[in-house]
């Protein structure tokens, strides 16, 4: 049982120190390049959706909408979403190297009713080891490869072509 | 209008003379890779690859004066018929000292964005100064090995060729190495055939590029091996880094020693596994020394931690397994596959080879 909850408080400990220790950066075409803590995050209006992961049962994702978090970069979403700024994208890079892109548009609610987050939480719990502390969770597509985990960094940019 | 143009054209051509500053060009050096490996490449735009700074990129490699006991080039830990390792766990330079990680394979390096184990140098300029300087790999600062050089006969006229200057320093002894590895594609394995549509594989073979390329799911008696997930695509890796599930407690701590991020524990690159039938002993600290060792690994060795790789969480031939469990034959079957990959025209390409022979 000492065993039990010793091995409980080591396991809070880690997660806290895991969750602490990472920001998550926003950079790029934004107004306010940020450093979002944990605690930022923890701060921001919550969204749950439930979606299906590779184990193709759903489950219940609690988090932030992107769009949120880019709102307060200062992205152009919304209104200012046309003209040039239509050929801009958001990378989302993990903490072991594997990005993920999505446009602007496909994430934004004046186009799309689909909100996509960066979810804490997975069925009411924090997010297993290395999945955490934020994963994007993108409902409603057929392959979870863009639900990418430990998300450390979100760039906007300009497609140059 | 017209004539305001050539007037400007004019002053421009007349400051260059004053100055005497025309910028100085070699010849192009093309590069040739097949369209599948994408043209996400890496060159900085102050290191252009001309084929007068290939050609000397290519005599430093194999240069033993820029080491400080004149007797170790690049070459000696990266033998080109090892797609150039070195057949060891660990090398040994100037002093006899072992490094502390296993020499890599220098492959395909134009697409790479973060090199060694831990990814830590952003370009290959940056990377070669450390064995360059390493005191227990050639352990000699770039300034001493520029001025070796200056007294030759060969390399002053060299790098004027290369760079059109007449001095030798660091820098660009760092930017030939560069261009000359950048040149080191590799693209001419049986596999790169079979994709093109060329070579027919036996049926181990295909047996195994099956497993290689599939995710395990008992539940729907899928078998697989999952090596894809990230070795997958036609340079046969993806550039992350992860913790395979070595030991719980890794000796060496990987990229946590970068970043001090706990998630970072244990992990290394997930190296390319192009021509991996040369390139024994296996992992960042060489522990396998055939292929078989390391498919007994990821069939049934893996071990937990905290910063175990998600993809290798519940990645099981068994319904809650934690390794793959591969049959025997399974495993002979994706070494076969393996065997594929094997470049033989990269490990002979005579434009890669020791000129000093």
């Amino acid at each position: 049982m000492q065993y039990k909850l010793t091995t409980c408080l080591l396991i809070t400990l880690f997660s806290a120190a895991t969750a602490f220790s990472q920001t998550i950066s926003v950079e790029g075409e934004v107004i306010h390049p940020l450093k979002l803590s944990a605690a930022d995050i923890g701060k921001m209006p919550k969204k749950e959706i439930t979606a299906a992961d590779r184990d193709g049962k759903p489950h219940r994702y609690s988090g932030v909408p992107v769009t949120a978090i880019l709102q307060q970069a200062g992205v152009t979403l919304g209104a200012q979403l046309k003209g040039e700024n239509m050929s801009k994208y958001l990378l989302v890079k993990s903490g072991d190297g594997y990005e993920v892109l999505f446009s602007l548009a496909e994430l934004d609610s004046a186009f799309t009713d689909r909100v996509i987050i960066l979810a804490d939480q997975v069925d009411g719990q924090p997010l297993p080891d290395g999945k955490g502390p934020f994963r994007i969770i993108v409902p409603g597509e057929k392959k979870p490869a863009r639900w990418i985990w430990e998300v450390t960094t979100m760039a906007v940019r300009f497609a140059k072509d | 209008m017209k004539k305001r143009g050539w007037m400007i054209l004019l002053g421009l051509m007349a400051l260059t003379f004053v100055s005497g500053r025309i910028p100085f060009t070699g010849k192009p050096y093309p590069l040739k890779y097949p369209a599948s490996f994408g043209n996400r490449i890496n060159i900085p735009p102050g290191n252009p690859l001309t084929k007068e700074g290939v050609y000397l990129g290519r005599r430093l490699f194999y240069e033993k004066m820029l080491s400080a006991n004149n007797k170790i080039s690049c070459g000696t830990c990266h033998m080109q018929r090892l797609a150039f390792t070195d057949g060891k766990a660990f090398s040994t330079g100037i002093g006899g000292v072992p490094t502390d990680r296993n020499a890599m394979s220098l492959a395909n390096l134009l697409w790479v964005k973060n090199f060694f184990w831990d990814g830590r140098a952003s370009s290959l300029e940056q990377q070669a100064l450390t064995p360059l300087t390493a005191p227990h790999e050639m352990g000699q600062l770039p300034a001493i090995s520029a001025g070796k050089l200056r007294r030759s006969k060969l390399y002053p006229g060299l790098f004027r060729a290369a760079f059109g200057t007449n001095t030798i320093s660091g820098e660009e002894i760092v930017k030939a190495l560069a261009q000359f590895e950048r040149t080191l594609i590799s693209a001419g394995s049986p596999y790169d055939r079979y994709l093109d549509g060329q070579y027919q594989p036996d049926s181990a073979a295909l047996r195994g590029m099956q497993l290689f390329m599939t995710a395990p799911t008992p539940e729907r008696k899928v078998r697989g091996a999952n090596c894809g997930h990230c070795h997958g695509g036609p340079k046969l890796y993806i550039e992350l880094f992860h913790n395979n599930g070595l030991d719980s407690i890794p000796r060496d701590a990987g990229r946590e020693k970068q970043t001090g991020i706990a998630a970072d524990k244990g992990r290394f690159r997930v190296p390319t596994l192009r021509n991996i039938a040369l390139t024994a002993p296996y992992m960042h600290d060489g522990r396998f020394g055939t292929l078989e060792d390391v498919l007994d690994h990821y069939s049934d060795h893996i071990r937990n931690s905290p910063s175990l790789s998600p993809v290798l969480r519940n990645n099981s031939n068994e319904a809650g397994g934690v390794s793959l469990r591969l049959s025997k034959q399974e495993q002979k079957d994706i070494i076969a596959f393996l065997q594929l990959l094997t470049d033989s025209s990269f490990i002979t390409n005579p434009a890669f080879s020791n000129p000093f022979n």
